[in-house]
């Protein structure tokens, strides 16, 4: 990304001018490597342009009166817990799933992968309205759970199942990027010394895919934390953290909903952060 | 003892391998890419499942295709597989890689990885991540992982490619060492003549899945069974030789570049009379291309000769096929010399038995 703005500046060379070939001016490579610099900090600044906003637009007391309303924090709770409770599901069911499409053990391995990308393609507005359809108290299903005196609408299972479809794609498909990367012969040496699969599956894939699962796993924590689209219409109640934003932004305007907002990103972004973090040191670890 | 009899099918062709090997015995399977090779280490090693197969190793039964049906998994085979990626676990120091077939981790096995340590020449590295190991030093640590989790085979598929040759030859021997010292019957499979030759003391030649000869790797070398093996093991030209009435006579004498000598010595096999048409270095040697008549031919000699120029080679006791492209069994008692410069001897009569 940072490096497009160098290619507008360099002058085609005429023998390819590669790393050490045609003789770039002194002044010019200087320039060059500014622009490059410059550029790439416009484009981050802009990135995280509404995240500065949000903090240049808080005052203390703004959050104060928000954070000290009664029952200020419930949806703060409710939203941590249905996300945990999310993230086991995810955990329980996308990891065989992101491992089979890695490893190819599917039969048509595509149409597989096809549904799990559909699934991030849907506008979650749109999953929210199907989920009503499918898990609804007049469907099959629906009824089922009525029966175990359980309902999927406006209640927190519909707030886990919403979370679930909203950050499931971007699990999986994160899950099984990890595993694609570990090499198979690994796993096949690691067999040949005596390891049934199970025990291959816990000394080897798991700690060589743990960096990458970390990142899917909490990139699917940022999406649950901040799931909107199928849980406004799936689980308006009992309210969670995103929509505890919205209802506030409508009832009391902008400045009383900015608190909350910082809330969600407090949560949010911690584990996330901390994820890129350790992988980062597992790498650098392995390394060496 | 290792006996595997097994074949599969494979696109083009079946792959078939009737192997024994006894203990501490070494055989190097030799042949060009895709041969069929790496397939009977993964047959033997349980990655690959035959069509047909009995494979038995220390007497037991590790695969059998006829009943009672056996397939014995990987991880219970105690077969050990040496690639050329090393295939170090990058997240496991190299300690805990040579112990990784020893969870148990009593105290034998560490006094064990001690002592190998030591043989092996890794001693100083076992707290090291494997990214941080030379290409040999790798090598070592995936050698000694095998010999750790005590394998009662060790297949080794080219793992030395793309070291330099000190290197190779140092790991070649060392394995050589360990393997007789352990009792282990090893297969070593190779691309490049020498290396197996290095290693082994059978030398079996693979073709398109099939084992074409086997042999003591001098011997195979020297009298190939059929013109097929004599191309493999590098036999570059084939001469037809001629009867004396000038006709062809139906033989062919197989040269091989390292086996000609410039001058002529009838008593030692045939000569060629030509004309030098290039020149080039070849190692310490001179790679010589000759051209007689319509055939060319290639000698490797320790002084150069100027292309253009006419010289008389002879290469030595070479060994003759007949129109079927098999060993020739009696030579031909005459003389021959016609157009292409080629001269049989008579003195020499037969040969012998090349099988």
């Amino acid at each position: 990304m940072g490096a497009s703005p160098t290619v507008t500046v360099t002058p085609p060379a005429p023998d390819g001018g590669g790393p050490g070939g045609a003789p770039v001016p002194r002044g010019l490579r200087h320039a060059n490597r500014s622009l490059a610099i410059a550029g790439t900090a416009i484009i981050w600044i802009a990135l995280l342009g509404p995240v500065i906003a949000l903090l240049t637009h808080l005052s203390w007391h703004s959050i104060k009166t928000s954070l000290s309303a009664p029952g200020a924090f419930d949806p703060l709770i409710l939203s941590v817990e249905s996300g945990a409770v999310t993230l086991g599901v995810l955990l329980l069911l996308g990891t065989p799933l992101a491992w089979a499409l890695a490893r190819g053990t599917l039969p048509l391995p595509r149409i597989w992968e096809a549904g799990v990308l559909a699934t991030l393609l849907l506008p979650p507005l749109v999953i929210g309205l199907l989920l009503v359809f499918m898990v609804g108290p007049f469907t099959p299903i629906g009824h089922l759970l009525s029966g175990l005196h359980l309902s999927a609408t406006d209640t927190f299972l519909a707030l886990v199942i919403a979370q679930v479809y909203e950050s499931a794609p971007y699990y999986i498909l994160g899950a099984q990027a990890a595993f694609s990367g570990v090499d198979p012969r690994l796993e096949q040496q690691a067999a040949l010394l005596g390891d049934p699969p199970r025990r291959v599956f816990r000394r080897i894939t798991v700690p060589l895919a743990a960096p990458g699962l970390a990142m899917a796993l909490a990139i699917a924590w940022a999406r649950a934390m901040g799931a909107f689209g199928a849980v406004v219409i799936i689980a308006y109640h009992p309210t969670a953290l995103p929509l505890q934003i919205w209802t506030t932004l409508q009832e009391t305007g902008l400045p009383s909903a900015l608190p909350f907002a910082l809330v969600l990103l407090v949560v949010a972004l911690p584990l996330p952060l901390a994820a890129y973090f350790w992988s980062a040191r597992a790498r650098s670890r392995r390394r060496g | 003892m290792l006996e595997a009899d097994a074949e599969v099918n494979r696109r083009d062709f079946t792959v078939r391998a009737a192997l024994t090997v006894a203990p501490g015995e070494r055989l190097a399977l030799f042949g060009p890419s895709g041969a069929g090779k790496t397939t009977i280490l993964e047959m033997i090693a349980g990655l690959v499942q035959p069509n047909r197969a009995l494979i038995l190793l220390k007497g037991r039964v590790l695969t059998s295709t006829d009943k009672p049906v056996t397939a014995i998994p990987p991880w219970r085979r105690r077969v050990g597989l040496l690639r050329q990626d090393p295939g170090l676990f990058p997240h496991l120091s190299v300690r805990a890689n040579l112990l990784y077939g020893r969870s148990d981790g009593s105290d034998a096995a560490a006094a064990e990885l001690t002592e190998l340590a030591g043989v092996l020449g890794i001693d100083g590295l076992l707290g090291s991540m494997p990214s941080r190991l030379s290409g040999g030093q790798a090598h070592r640590v995936a050698l000694g992982r095998l010999l750790l989790s005590h394998c009662d085979a060790l297949l080794l598929d080219e793992p030395y490619t793309g070291l330099d040759s000190s290197l190779r030859r140092t790991l070649t021997d060392l394995v050589i060492s360990l393997v007789e010292e352990r009792g282990v019957p090893s297969i070593l499979v190779a691309h490049e003549l020498a290396e197996a030759q290095a290693y082994a003391d059978r030398l079996a030649i693979l073709d398109r899945g099939e084992v074409l000869q086997i042999g003591a790797p001098g011997e195979v070398v020297l009298s190939p069974a059929t013109r097929r093996v004599a191309e493999l093991v590098g036999y570059t030209s084939f001469l037809p030789l001629q009867a004396p009435n000038g006709k062809p006579d139906g033989l062919v004498a197989a040269i091989h570049p390292d086996r000609v000598i410039r001058g002529h010595h009838p008593e030692l096999g045939i000569f060629v009379h030509g004309v030098v048409s290039s020149c080039r270095p070849a190692g310490a040697l001179w790679e010589i291309g000759i051209r007689s008549g319509e055939t060319t031919m290639t000698a490797r000699m320790p002084e150069a000769v100027q292309a253009g120029q006419n010289i008389q080679v002879t290469a030595t006791d070479p060994p003759l096929f007949g129109h079927d492209g098999m060993a020739a069994t009696v030579r031909p008692a005459h003389a021959a010399e016609g157009d292409l410069g080629v001269g049989w001897l008579a003195q020499r009569g037969q040969t012998g038995n090349r099988r």
